[in-house]
């Protein structure tokens, strides 16, 4: 609910902001980090036993060739309990995969990678996510009162302090929008989450969701470090304006072993996942 | 028990300052076979008391300027003397006076012209450079200097004109509020007949909550602030409403684009009093709702003030502001906010040499946010309570005194979360009330040490105590902020429990001693150097970690986290006057360190935050310049130029919660920091009809955070961000005209009129209000998107009189 109130507030400016165009800017070269991309999701009722790990570096902010694949690193994970490890196999175009893995919920697990002679690793616990009640679509609500949003309801467990990430897709969207949650004012409740899109007016290209879209939809039971990790990131990826938080470096749960300062970007996270999707009518 | 040892302590230095004070009050039985003359200065037209009006015996060094008043005091040795009144734009005044005993004259003087908004062919005196008092770093602006100046929007704003002399710069555009000497916004104590102004901006700084046609004068401490203001370390705006006419009734009023004013004055009670109304409102809202638009912005205020006179020498005021903004997005969203302030003086003049004035003053700040699609409204507000009684005391020529003692009580109500139905999925919440006590006693002096020395000098204790009422959270180790070595991040303390504070109790008591000096000393007739120290406490914080603040924003009192933020500022200044004051010339440089002041951890999150300090650390900044004005005071051209070079930066230590703190510990730009900053204005009256104005500014970007990486993560290009205000915006200028048109009229004819139009960055420059970093939506490439509020605005005002 913190969102709404920080979106609202964003939204508001916008109704005054007159005037956008895109500019030449020189922007600073920082060090080139290596980029762990370790989602170990388990999609409810699935056995979960294939895994990815993506690795590749980090680039200049304005580089668009996309070669940045990390290949020739080792990577497991093992379970902090049983001692089992799963290695992840090195498919030569920077990810590394495994069919063996056991997920089992609420289970802490580490991660270890080995590249380039420094030794990566991360500790996470599986987050299990509660079921999807009820998926339906609307135009009362969302940000405009007359277009079309999508409705995903669900019931927040009232006995502990829940997260979750959210990530929409419509088919035919270049880039997902991902949004991420929490239970402190709504704990116990049942929760009527929606997503909309909105007009681009510069580029006049409308956009708003509209009947025969389809819109795939993820949601995670994810951790309070991992949701604390996503709040920035998110806040951060639509660009940052005057009434946004100053940016920050933002940092994951990888640390280099070997030398602390080179720390990974990305993230070790492990969840439970529902995976569906809605066709607009 | 040490809290005990601390409150003696308190009233120890309390009786101590309470003794120098009775002291210096108890020597007036020295001064002999002098004789007072006192009274009051006021505008012969409509009874305004007239702040800063001279009052002279010619042919002596001994003088005085009116106090906020009207009032002055005067001794001299008995004997026969010529009094001058003089004040700029006004006709001068002589009186012949025989000194034998103690005397009262009041004073009605003449405006030269009496003209609607007459461009002022000669400033004001104290806009001049002033040589002998050792006040520095003040500006003050004569409400008729501010409405020759070009404005956006159509609007006389005093915010934005302030900012065109050297110290002072805003945010960017579309930003509220007002940055001094490279001080945060929440560091300007802004005062409206006293009463504390939480927010000085209307639709996010395009407007200023400042109605000029009910503003009479305004006054801004850039630093040597005075011992009887307190509270907040960068600033003191001081503005002060019109009384109102006395002598007969008055309307004045503007028609604009985008809002309309109206002020009605007249007297009151047979000329006993008099009353000032006057009502703001913008309707751009109406236009779009007529044009169907569901989305809408507006704003309204009003300013109220009424005096009367029981007798000579007791008055009583009562003013009063109410502004709101109201925004709606749809039906879904609503937001709106604003001040209440009221204020009910009495002033007491004990005799020919003693003036006092007692204030009970109230005001408050909120914001609400109705949010319809999730059935709930968020509120927040400030409220405050302040009771003051300030005393002068014009001892002799060579000294005067200023004491007097103040307390304010707060109310903090820093959020609270209503769902508006049953069926609403928002629990109920409220965020912990905070109460706290400031108070402060002080005493200054006005002294003439020698004919060319002067020296102002003073001594103010505050004291505040966050009072109880509430519980506070306990942390594992004392830590709210724990740095997690591993990742290298700062996270939020363990709550281990809670100890609840009752009523009666208070939380955290902070005292402090802030001594006050500056000496001038007069070089010639037309040149003098002055210097100054002031150490100012500030005991309130605002709470705000993005770029500018917004209205959301909330206040939070000093306590066992938040300590008092403690500043200490030194200046030196030079000051001449030229070509027989036609010119003048101010130099001065300065350095201020801030001790206290807070910034946010990475991902620090405010909104709806009970426990602010597991957001927070506790660092210093500081600040150091130079500015030069150059001014044209008379001619039918006018106008000043302005450079400021400067440096604002802070730094963060990791602290109690460990790790090297916010940018590794090093010092940072604060957002604040201008590099470079000229403003030029200038204003040329071609004939009694007609005249122009123009404002050139030129200012280097403001400090901000851009990227210098990417990668690629779940799907998306995520940009990692450089070290905090290690980048810049691109440089901010943009040019002002304005033309101001008096049509033919009769003399007898009452009704005054007048057009201005006003063209607001002329050659169109799309000044960057941000630069965002993200994705283009269709080929997935990163690029840089520039926000710019204003292109050119021309705007169009009439604005009469009768």
């Amino acid at each position: 609910m913190r969102n709404y109130i920080k979106i609202t507030a964003l939204s508001l400016m916008a109704l005054l902001a007159s005037c956008t165009d895109v500019v030449d800017v020189d922007v600073q070269q920082g060090p080139t980090r290596l980029v762990i991309q370790a989602s170990l999701d388990w999609e409810k009722g699935t056995a979960g036993n294939e895994q990815l790990v993506k690795l590749s570096t980090s680039t200049e902010f304005f580089e668009t060739t996309n070669n940045t694949a990390v290949t020739g690193a080792s990577v497991s994970v093992t379970n902090d309990t049983s001692g089992a490890e799963f290695i992840f196999a090195d498919q030569n175009n920077g990810e590394y995969t495994t069919t063996e893995f056991v997920p089992v919920l609420n289970q802490s697990y580490t991660l270890n990678v080995v590249h380039d002679g420094a030794t990566y690793t991360a500790q996470e616990t599986l987050m299990p996510v509660t079921d999807i009640t009820d998926l339906y679509q609307d135009r009362e609500d969302g940000f405009d009162d007359e277009e079309l949003e999508l409705h995903v309801e669900f019931t927040d467990p009232a006995d502990e302090e829940n997260y979750y990430l959210f990530k929409f897709q419509r088919q035919g969207d270049l880039l997902p929008e991902l949004e991420v949650g929490d239970d402190e004012f709504v704990n116990g409740n049942e929760i009527d989450w929606w997503y909309e899109k909105e007009e681009n007016e510069d580029t006049d290209k409308i956009d708003v969701l509209k009947p025969g879209d389809v819109v795939a939809i993820e949601m995670y039971g994810i951790s309070e470090a991992y949701y604390d990790y996503m709040d920035i990131l998110i806040d951060q990826i639509g660009g940052v304006g005057i009434f946004s938080a100053t940016p920050v470096a933002v940092k994951g749960n990888c640390i280099n072993l070997t030398n602390p300062d080179n720390y990974a970007h990305g993230y070790f996270r492990l969840t439970e996942v529902n995976r569906t999707s809605y066709t607009f009518e | 028990m040490t809290k005990k040892v601390t409150n003696s302590v308190w009233r120890l230095r309390f009786t101590a300052v309470l003794s120098v004070l009775l002291l210096l009050v108890s020597a007036r039985g020295l001064a002999q076979e002098n004789y007072t003359i006192s009274g009051k200065i006021s505008d012969k037209a409509d009874g305004e008391t007239l702040f800063g009006a001279s009052v002279f015996l010619e042919g002596t060094t001994i003088g005085v300027v009116t106090n906020e008043y009207g009032f002055y005091s005067i001794t001299a040795p008995e004997g026969e003397y010529r009094l001058l009144i003089s004040y700029m734009g006004y006709a001068e005044k002589y009186q012949e006076v025989i000194l034998d005993r103690n005397q009262k004259f009041n004073f009605e003087i003449s405006e030269l012209s009496t003209e609607l908004e007459e461009v002022v062919v000669t400033a004001d005196e104290p806009e001049r450079a002033i040589l002998r008092k050792p006040e520095m770093s003040v500006v003050k602006m004569n409400i008729a200097t501010v409405k020759q100046m070009p404005v956006v929007l159509g609007e006389v704003d005093i915010l934005k004109s302030l900012q065109m002399l050297p110290g002072v710069t805003n945010n960017g555009e579309g930003t509220g509020g007002f940055h001094v000497r490279g001080g945060a916004g929440d560091q300007n104590l802004v005062l409206l007949d006293e009463a504390i102004i939480y927010n000085t901006s209307h639709m996010f700084g395009f407007f200023s909550v400042f109605n000029a046609d009910a503003i009479k004068d305004v006054k801004l401490y850039k630093g040597g602030i005075p011992a009887r203001y307190g509270g907040r370390v960068s600033s003191v705006l001081d503005v002060r409403q019109k009384d109102g006419n006395s002598k007969q009734f008055a309307a004045t009023g503007g028609i604009g684009i985008i809002s309309s004013r109206l002020a009605l004055e007249g007297p009151l009670f047979k000329e006993k009093g008099s009353f000032l109304i006057a009502g703001r409102r913008s309707y751009a809202d109406l236009l779009l709702k007529a044009a169907g638009e569901d989305n809408s912005v507006s704003f309204y205020d009003l300013n109220l003030k009424t005096n009367y006179k029981i007798n000579a020498n007791n008055r009583l005021f009562l003013s009063g502001y109410f502004g709101r903004d109201a925004f709606e997005l749809g039906e879904n969203f609503t937001s709106s906010y604003g001040n209440s302030t009221g204020n009910l003086r009495w002033n007491h003049i004990f005799n020919a040499k003693l003036f006092s004035n007692l204030s009970a003053v109230y005001s408050k700040y909120d914001y609400d946010l109705g949010i319809t699609t999730a059935e709930f409204d968020w509120v927040s507000s400030i409220t405050n309570y302040n009771l003051k009684y300030d005393f002068k005391y014009y001892f002799s020529d060579k000294f005067k005194l200023d004491f007097g003692a103040s307390g304010i009580y707060y109310d903090f109500d820093p959020g609270e979360i209503r769902p508006t139905s049953e069926t609403s999925a928002v629990n109920p919440l409220k965020l912990d009330q905070k109460r706290a006590l400031e108070s402060g006693v002080y005493v200054n002096a006005e002294h003439k040490l020698t004919d060319k020395l002067t020296a102002q000098y003073g001594l103010r204790y505050s004291a505040f105590s966050r009072l109880g009422g509430q519980p506070m959270v306990d942390y594992t180790n004392n830590q709210p902020v724990v740095y997690n070595s591993e990742l290298g991040i700062y996270e939020r303390g363990t709550p281990v429990g809670e100890t609840n504070y009752e009523k009666g109790d208070a939380i955290e008591n902070f005292g402090n001693l802030e001594p006050r000096a500056s000496l001038a000393y007069t070089l010639n007739d037309n040149s003098s150097v002055k210097a100054g120290f002031s150490r100012v406490a500030q005991y309130i914080h605002l709470l705000s970690n993005t770029s500018s603040a917004t209205p959301l924003d909330v206040w939070a009192p000093s306590g066992q986290f938040i300590k008092p933020q403690l500043s200490n500022q030194y200046a030196l200044g030079y000051f001449r006057n030229f070509k027989d004051k036609a010119y003048s010339m101010e130099a001065e440089v300065y350095f201020k360190n801030t001790d206290n002041r807070i910034d946010y951890i990475d991902g620090s999150d405010l909104i709806g935050q009970n426990t602010i300090e597991t957001e927070i650390l506790t660092g210093e900044s500081r600040a150091y310049g130079l500015e030069l004005l150059l001014r044209k005071n008379e001619g039918d051209f006018t106008g000043w130029i302005a450079y400021t070079l400067s440096k604002s930066e802070q730094r963060t230590p990791g602290g109690t919660a460990g790790g090297l703190g916010i940018n590794n510990g090093e010092w940072y730009n604060t957002p604040y920091d201008r590099t470079h900053d000229i403003s030029i204005s200038g204003s040329y009256k071609l004939n009694e009809k007609l005249s122009f104005g123009a404002n050139l500014v030129f200012q280097t970007g403001r400090p901000v955070t851009y990227p210098n990486g990417q990668y690629e993560y779940e799907g998306i290009s995520v940009a990692s961000y450089a070290d905090r205000n290690s980048d810049r915006l691109p440089a901010y200028h943009r040019l002002d005209l304005s033309v101001n048109y008096k049509p033919n009229r009769k003399p007898q004819n009452r009704l005054k009129g007048e057009w201005v139009l006003g063209i607001y960055n002329a050659y169109n420059r799309k000044n960057a209000a941000s630069i965002s970093f993200g994705q283009n939506l269709e080929t997935g490439a990163n690029e840089a998107t520039r926000t710019a509020i204003f292109g050119i605005v021309p705007s169009l005002t009439y604005n009469f009189k009768f």
